[in-house]
């Protein structure tokens, strides 16, 4: 049985601008198999964060073609990809993005409840509970750190149970040992559940970590560096 | 997704406070608290009116007759059918006061009571005697009150002795209250009451006098009041009558308000529309903030329906805040404004709560604020959830869907169908709403054309060296829809005073200055035949006197048309509705012009024949041939229409509609009205030898008429600059809030200035010139528009010229410039008094 759920052929992504048209992403072919985890480095601009959202739905591919999950995401409407991202995917940013005026646990219960869950509440506090902020659920994000802002953003990002999780630098905005940690909780969720993890990072340390490392420069995979960190 | 889920969406997203909403709240409110503050004022008035209906008549009925008082049949009947009865006689005559330097004399409506009068209701006089006491005068005369203003006018103190006619009255009191005054109507002189009897000896009342007699009455409660018509239809000859009763007790104030009040209202609408463009805004800009959350919950799987939905709750939440608090300010304006109010009005009112008249302002807030949400709120359609991967504002470019233009447009049709429907001047307010959209096309297209231009001057090497004026082209022309809103609020705000400032002038100009140029001295009226020749001569061989026109004139009702009651053909159009002058002559007097038949001959004593003014005939649809009952001092005159002649009423002369042979009613009692046109030198002169050689001739001063007439064009012009004055304060607060949402971008570009080397002045002259652009253009734009709605109500409504007045038009430009750059500097001052390091720091 062919478990490829990434299966991107010669994607490509160019935006307009001002001042012309700007390639991001220039033919990037890439298979992912599930409950892999890949690490996507690269310097700034090489296109990592637009091939994240290429894969999420979030940006359309202006050539190619993108399927995940066995669906064509460049031919879908935007309610179909919301509809896509509400059923299979899980996203974290490096900025966090929990929405200001909801605690942590209605951050984390609005996806839930977006895909109809009758229990979101209680399962959005498990989560929470198993990130370690049993005790900070009816905090706004505003009176969380950095570090408990992001558990919270994994917890979201988890609780629909995703088979896809994107991560775009997750750690990039917290300090050492509180990316660390991040990290391992990240890795955590993704053992347990078993979703297939695509992880953007500047860091060779974390993307070491990963199944599989995926080199971008110039918007391009570079060749060479697409590698099994495991062999 | 349920409605349910995106209302609790809703209601934790709208944790974050309402801050970014004060400007839609008072664009809302503003709109909302005009109109309704109106409708309260409208309908408490009538209330009022129905309330006291049968005080402000005098009467539960009233029939009136012209011209005649009732015969002794018409009495009996009256007397044995109704529980009181009490005549009341109205007419215009001159007071004339005897001093020591000199005679002195004033216009005056006199009203004959009898001892019954007042039926209902008390008449308040000061000193503070009974109205019996008053009339009754003194051992050597009878006694008489007067208005107020009658007695400052003449210097009468209560004890002075002043004549009506050729009969002495002592004044014993100024009138404070009279009850039925407003249901008497528009008259040109202030009041004087009398008894009857005691002008027997006046020579005011003789065969032929104009003067109006009424009989109020008072009823049963279980009398029915149609019936009671019908009844006096058989009595008083089929119409030669006007009935009035409580129910509509005084139809000139009514109309007078609900006239008023309809224009008011839709200038309140005008008012919404310009508050709809800061609603507008404020939506765009609140979900501008709310760019990162809309792309999160997208990012989440959340559909566009859904965030649409969620976004739309919050906005209909603040919407029916912003109507409540609209509603509650136009309540308590009105209310606290009610002393000054019930000292204007001609009854008295109680201010309070109509249930009616706010529902009506409600919804057309709620409709506003439909209308002008739905498109922004369209914009999170577009939001894309890859603005989280970039520092870029990815939301908001682009068309609305098919459905929300459906809206747009269903909301826009309800709005002009309501406001149709309920103002009940359908062209009114169907020509106000396209003015309204035609204006906004035309605001928003100028406004970027102005961006567009702005942009073209800040490239122009000319402009090199001339740092802080090029910066603020190159603001007024970059990304950013503020200026276009600033512009079309403020302009439509500007364009609304100024239609009203080149209306009024023009309006002024035609009434005070190029009447009086055409309009005769005086209209003299109640000229007997037998004295006729005398005045004449007495008159036109006067220096300073340029001519004297005289003609025979009767009052008259038209009741029928080709044998049907009048109103069958004519509708509700003026020459039917209430009594008409009519004349007599042998020949085609002389400067007048037959359009269509031919005049009678000269000694023509056949079947009746009238000539009738060919404008209005063609407006009731009248042909040659047709035929015309006229009831003239209760007598129905039948008389076939033979020609058509043109009518001028422009001009304030003689203009009769009616004019018939002689023989048909030249035997009845009638008087001669002339008009003389005279130097304003020899006026005062001719009124004084009038009123001594003529006692019983009233001249009524076309001079202080037409002054009377412009102080209620005044009121109401006064009343209507209100009303366009809180427009423009909606667009004020747009400019504010369109001044405030720019804040924090000024701020930084002050920062970046000022770290570049620039200094506060020229940072400062930079943000005063941006916004003294904006006003300009609103300015500008408001008086081209303003004068072509102004060009278009003299020209089609008004038929009359139109000149353009330049003086306000300034006012308005100046206006525009002085309100926008104010506005805008008050509000960048805390931008440049930032700190630049501060300002830099937070926004790495």
């Amino acid at each position: 049985m062919d478990d490829t759920i990434i299966n991107l052929n010669d994607a490509r992504l160019s935006l307009s601008a001002n001042a012309g048209t700007v390639d991001i992403l220039r033919g990037v072919s890439l298979q992912v198999k599930a409950g892999e985890t890949i690490g996507l480095i690269g310097p700034s601009g090489s296109g990592k964060s637009s091939l994240l959202m290429l894969l999420g739905g979030l940006e359309k591919a202006t050539g190619g073609s993108v399927v995940v999950m066995g669906q064509e995401l460049t031919s879908m409407n935007e309610d179909d990809l919301s509809n896509f991202r509400r059923k299979h995917l899980g996203v974290v940013f490096q900025s966090f993005h929990l929405i200001p005026t909801m605690t942590a646990l209605e951050n984390v219960a609005t996806p839930l409840e977006l895909a109809g869950a009758a229990d979101a509440f209680e399962r959005a506090a498990a989560e929470l509970a198993a990130v370690g902020l049993g005790d900070r659920m009816s905090h706004y994000p505003s009176q969380l750190s950095g570090g408990e802002q992001q558990r919270v953003a994994l917890a979201r990002a988890a609780a629909p149970r995703p088979q896809l999780l994107l991560a775009d630098e997750p750690t990039g905005n917290l300090d050492g040992a509180t990316g660390d940690a991040i990290m391992t909780l990240l890795f955590d969720l993704r053992d347990r559940h078993g979703a297939t993890l695509v992880l953007v990072t500047h860091s060779p340390e974390l993307a070491a970590r990963c199944d599989r490392t995926v080199g971008l420069l110039d918007g391009v995979i570079v060749a060479g560096a697409t590698a099994r960190a495991a062999e | 997704m349920s409605m349910r889920l995106a209302a609790r969406i809703a209601r934790r997203d709208l944790r974050g406070g309402l801050q970014g909403f004060r400007v839609f709240l008072i664009c809302l409110a503003l709109g909302v608290a005009a109109i309704a503050a109106i409708g309260t004022v409208r309908d408490s008035i009538t209330a009022a009116l129905q309330r006291d209906g049968a005080a402000l008549l005098g009467g539960d009925a009233e029939i009136q007759l012209t011209y005649r008082r009732a015969d002794q049949a018409e009495l009996d009947w009256l007397n044995s059918t109704f529980d009181a009865v009490s005549e009341i006689i109205d007419f215009r005559s001159m007071v004339v006061v005897d001093g020591t330097d000199g005679t002195d004399r004033a216009l005056t409506q006199v009203k004959a009571v009898d001892i019954a009068y007042p039926l209902y209701g008390t008449v308040a006089l000061k000193p503070d005697i009974g109205l019996d006491t008053a009339l009754r005068g003194t051992s050597e005369r009878p006694g008489a009150v007067i208005h107020p203003v009658l007695a400052d006018r003449l210097g009468l103190k209560p004890g002075a002795v002043f004549r009506l006619g050729a009969q002495e009255f002592s004044l014993s009191a100024v009138l404070v209250v009279e009850p039925d005054a407003a249901g008497s109507g528009f008259s040109l002189g202030p009041r004087t009451i009398v008894r009857t009897q005691d002008l027997a000896q006046s020579g005011l009342l003789q065969p032929g006098t104009l003067y109006e007699s009424a009989y109020r009455i008072t009823l049963q409660n279980d009398q029915d009041l149609d019936a009671l018509k019908k009844r006096a239809d058989d009595i008083f000859n089929n119409g030669g009558f006007r009935w009035r009763d409580r129910r509509n007790a005084a139809p000139g104030v009514s109309d007078f308000v609900a006239h008023v009040a309809t224009f008011l209202v839709l200038v309140g609408l005008a008012g919404l529309a310009v508050g709809g463009v800061g609603v507008s805004a404020a939506v765009r800009t609140y979900l501008d903030e709310k760019t990162t959350v809309i792309a999160t919950l997208k990012s989440m799987g959340a559909p566009r329906n859904l965030i649409f939905q969620i976004y739309a709750i919050q906005i209909g939440i603040l919407s029916i805040i912003g109507v409540i608090l609209g509603l509650a300010a136009g309540v308590a304006l009105p209310m606290a404004l009610a002393p000054v109010l019930e000292a204007r009005l001609p009854i008295p009112i109680d201010v309070a709560i109509q249930w009616g008249s706010l529902a009506q302002a409600g919804v057309y807030g709620l409709l506003a604020a439909l209308l002008f949400s739905i498109w922004p709120l369209s914009r999170t359609d577009h939001i894309q959830p890859a603005a989280l991967f970039r520092d870029a504002n990815l939301g908001g470019v682009g068309w609305p869907r098919f459905r929300y233009f459906i809206i747009i447009l269903v909301a826009l049709g309800l709005l002009i169908y309501t406001a149709t429907s309920w103002s009940g001047e359908v062209w009114l307010t169907l020509w106000m709403s396209a003015g309204i959209v035609a204006a906004f096309a035309t605001l928003t297209l100028a406004a970027v054309a102005m961006k567009i231009l702005s942009r073209k001057m800040a490239s122009l090497s000319g402009l090199r060296g001339r740092t802080s004026l090029r910066m603020a082209l190159a603001s007024v022309g970059g990304p950013g829809g503020e200026v276009i809103s600033v512009v079309v609020s403020l302009g439509l705000g500007l364009s609304v005073l100024a239609a009203i400032a080149q209306i009024d002038q023009n309006l002024r100009s035609a009434i005070s200055r190029d009447l009086p140029d055409m309009a005769p001295s005086y209209f003299v009226v109640d000229i007997q035949s037998d004295q006729l020749n005398d005045f004449k001569s007495m008159i036109q061989d006067r220096q300073g006197v340029d001519r004297l026109q005289a003609a025979p004139m009767l009052r008259g009702v038209i009741t029928q048309i080709n044998g049907r009651p009048a109103a069958e053909t004519a509708g509700d159009h003026w020459v039917t509705d209430g009594d008409r002058g009519i004349t007599f002559s042998a020949n085609l007097p002389a400067g007048i012009n037959l359009t269509s038949g031919s005049w009678w001959p000269a000694d023509y004593t056949g079947d009746p024949q009238i000539s009738f003014s060919a404008e209005e005939a063609t407006e009731i649809g009248l042909a040659l041939g047709d035929t015309m009952t006229v009831d003239v001092l209760g007598r129905p005159i039948t008389a076939t229409i033979t020609s058509f002649r043109e009518v001028d009423f422009s001009s304030a002369g003689m203009g009769f509609v009616l004019s018939m042979n002689p023989a048909a009613i030249s035997s009845a009692p009638h008087t001669y009205i002339a008009t003389i046109y005279a130097e304003q030198s020899v006026e005062a002169r001719i009124l004084r030898d009038i009123s001594t050689r003529f006692p019983n001739i009233t001249a009524i001063s076309v001079r202080d008429a037409i002054e009377r007439l412009a102080g209620v064009l005044r009121g109401i012009s006064s009343a209507v600059s209100y009303g366009a004055a809180a427009t423009v304060l909606t667009g004020i607060v747009v400019l504010i809030g369109a001044a405030m949402a720019g804040e924090r971008s000024r701020t930084y570009e002050a920062a970046v200035l000022k770290t570049i080397g620039a200094r506060r002045s020229s940072i400062l002259a930079n943000f005063a010139w941006r916004f003294a652009f904006v006003g300009l253009a609103a300015g500008v734009i408001a008086v081209v528009t303003g004068g072509i709605s102004g060009w278009a109500v003299m020209t089609y409504v008004m038929e009359n010229e139109f000149e353009f007045d330049l003086m306000s038009a300034l006012m308005i430009v100046g206006g525009g410039i002085a309100a926008t750059t104010l506005a805008g500097l008050l509000l960048s001052l805390r931008s440049l008094n930032a700190r630049p390091a501060q300002i830099l720091r937070s926004r790495e």
